[in-house]
């Protein structure tokens, strides 16, 4: 809106103070999870004030990659997301294209079904995963979780590549299938390379998901391919909270993802609706 | 494109789809692109579904029977005289309800304040949502932590403030009112940076019309930007309370449901009738009703949001 520059000195430092207040109030759980993470154990239970100042140590972060096998939960983890992000972009990608630039029998319906199917709380499908994979004895393998992480990952990539390829122009087609081109190769050699930064931001918000998951984890696995997430909060029970090792933990966990979603900045908002906002 | 191209093009399909050969290959290139992804999403979304709906129509404990035996409704008769099940859900819908609400105030009142061109506002607005993408099972750790009776931060600033600390996540109200926090916590930004969008996205010509006119600020948040937001601010909505619906991680690593089962909602009394009691006939007909809830969102939505 116009009128900040005309603003006088003194409305602009209230400005400035109130953005800052909002965000020292927002970021200040993500401080208090990477300083305690930070802190030696007997300071976290002692001392009160989050602000007081401490001597940094990495101890946490020692105790749970190497005594804790955390190191191991964070490879499960991501195996787990980039195979799942491979096979939801893979057949993402082309379905996606599909329903974008054909028109055939049921296929409003069938890209409807997609958009419904990313609104179904994930415990209602974890119940019936879970039965289904301990009768085929697939309980606390890779296959199982991945296969119950493109339940989500697949309808929301299509979701977001649809817009995309929507928005290529016809032209480009008709032309290359006049040179002979088939259907196939039109979608390698043109659209892939169109539609690029939503393939960008289809896989890392498919990583981020599968990243993140808790419940499937928790319920399909239980100590070969724990993943990180389900690891922190074991950190929790046995001897009561270990605060220091849980949010060092959590700070591990935290990095990609920060890190993936500053990268996203131009296509976040798109991102977080799934393409329906443009 | 000219149009003798056009035409080259209309000819050339126009002789492609001569011949039953090239009339197949065009039904059936669609599905070739469509197909695997709805093979796969039959065999790991529709078919699990289906399932859920049989088990739901049998009773089945786990811990008792090795096979389920068929009770028709039985189940979803249950649901009715079970006051722990409405209990669940009034808790789910009140969570909903009152997050929803508080993030849509906050990302609004922030999305007009930031609503200028000022320094450092991208850096601004990217640390502000940061938030959105903390793991639900971290950010409810995090506050499980802060909501600490001895050694929490919630407490800490409380009794600087001069108020009495509170066990806040062993009573009924205030484990609520901690849960509700976290949520609001973790996702108004996301309230926030759609209704950015929005805004930045209105006509400056109209704001600039009401100025010269002479209308307030306030007439001009009720009269102009509030009306000319109304589709945005809705899909806000219902994506945020379809997501609040699926609320499981942060409240099992916060309070696990309780103290008693205040703070459980329909997902965590589901959960815990499948996993701690194996109890999964009636656990899919209470997960069946969750799914039905979040369908009569996901319908405003698609008719707000997807209509072409």
């Amino acid at each position: 809106m116009f009128g900040f520059k005309e603003w006088s000195v003194w409305k602009k430092v209230l400005f400035y103070l109130v953005v800052l207040a909002i965000l020292v109030v927002e970021l200040f759980p993500i401080y208090m999870v990477v300083s305690t993470s930070l802190k030696p154990k007997i300071k976290i239970w002692t001392s009160i004030s989050p602000f007081e100042s401490f001597k940094p140590t990495l101890t946490n972060y020692q105790n749970i990659l190497f005594e804790r096998s955390f190191l191991d939960y964070l490879k499960n983890s991501g195996i787990i997301a980039i195979v799942t992000t491979i096979i939801s972009l893979g057949l993402g990608s082309l379905a996606a294209y599909g329903f974008a630039r054909f028109k055939f029998r049921g296929s409003g319906t069938l890209s409807l079904g997609v958009l419904v199917s990313r609104m179904i709380p994930p415990i209602t499908l974890s119940l019936p995963i879970f039965l289904l994979v301990s009768r085929m004895g697939l309980l606390d393998t890779y296959g199982a979780l991945i296969l119950a992480h493109t339940s989500f990952s697949l309808p929301y990539v299509i979701w977001l590549l649809i817009p995309f390829f929507k928005g290529v122009p016809g032209a480009f087609e008709e032309a290359a299938m006049l040179d002979g081109a088939g259907r196939l190769r039109v979608f390698i050699s043109i659209f892939l390379p169109l539609v690029a930064p939503g393939l960008v931001v289809a896989a890392i918000f498919s990583f981020i998901m599968s990243w993140n998951d808790f419940l499937y984890a928790l319920v399909l696995t239980s100590s070969t391919i724990k993943t990180a997430p389900v690891a922190v909060s074991g950190f929790m029970g046995q001897f009561g909270p270990d605060w220091g090792m849980m949010t060092a933990a959590g700070t591990i966990i935290l990095l990609p993802v920060f890190l993936l979603a500053l990268l996203l900045q131009k296509y976040i908002i798109q991102g977080l609706t799934f393409g329906g906002e443009k | 494109m000219d149009t003798l191209s056009k035409k080259i093009i209309e000819w050339s399909n126009g002789i492609s789809q001569h011949g039953k050969y090239h009339y197949f290959r065009k039904k059936i290139t669609p599905f070739a692109f469509v197909g695997p992804a709805l093979l796969l999403l039959g065999i790991v979304l529709l078919y699990p579904l289906l399932y859920s709906l049989k088990i739901s129509l049998h009773q089945w404990n786990m811990l008792e029977q090795s096979e389920p035996i068929w009770i028709g409704l039985g189940n979803y008769l249950r649901i009715l005289g079970f006051e722990e099940f409405w209990s669940a859900l009034g808790l789910q819908l009140s969570f909903v309800v009152i997050a929803v609400i508080f993030e849509l105030i906050i990302g609004f009142a922030v999305a007009i304040l930031f609503n200028r061109e000022f320094w450092g506002s991208q850096v601004a607005r990217a640390l502000l949502l940061l938030p959105i993408f903390v793991l639900p099972v971290v950010s409810g750790m995090t506050f499980r932590f802060i909501f600490n009776p001895q050694y929490g931060a919630a407490n800490f600033f409380l009794e600087k403030l001069g108020l009495g600390a509170i066990e806040w996540l062993s009573h009924p109200k205030t484990a609520f009112m901690a849960i509700i926090i976290q949520d609001i916590w973790r996702m108004w930004p996301f309230m926030f940076i759609i209704l950015y969008a929005g805004l930045s996205g209105l006509p400056k010509e109209t704001f600039e019309a009401a100025y010269l006119d002479g209308a307030s600020k306030w007439n001009t948040l009720v009269h102009i930007t509030i009306p000319l937001l109304k589709p945005t601010i809705l899909i806000a909505i219902i994506l945020r309370t379809v997501d609040a619906l699926k609320a499981f991680p942060e409240i099992f690593v916060m309070t696990g449901g309780g103290p008693g089962t205040s703070t459980t909602l329909l997902s965590v009394h589901i959960y815990k009738y499948a996993f701690n009691f194996w109890d999964m006939g009636y656990a899919s007909a209470a997960s069946y009703i969750l799914v039905f809830i979040a369908l009569i969102f996901t319908t405003f939505l698609v008719k707000n949001m997807y209509r072409e």
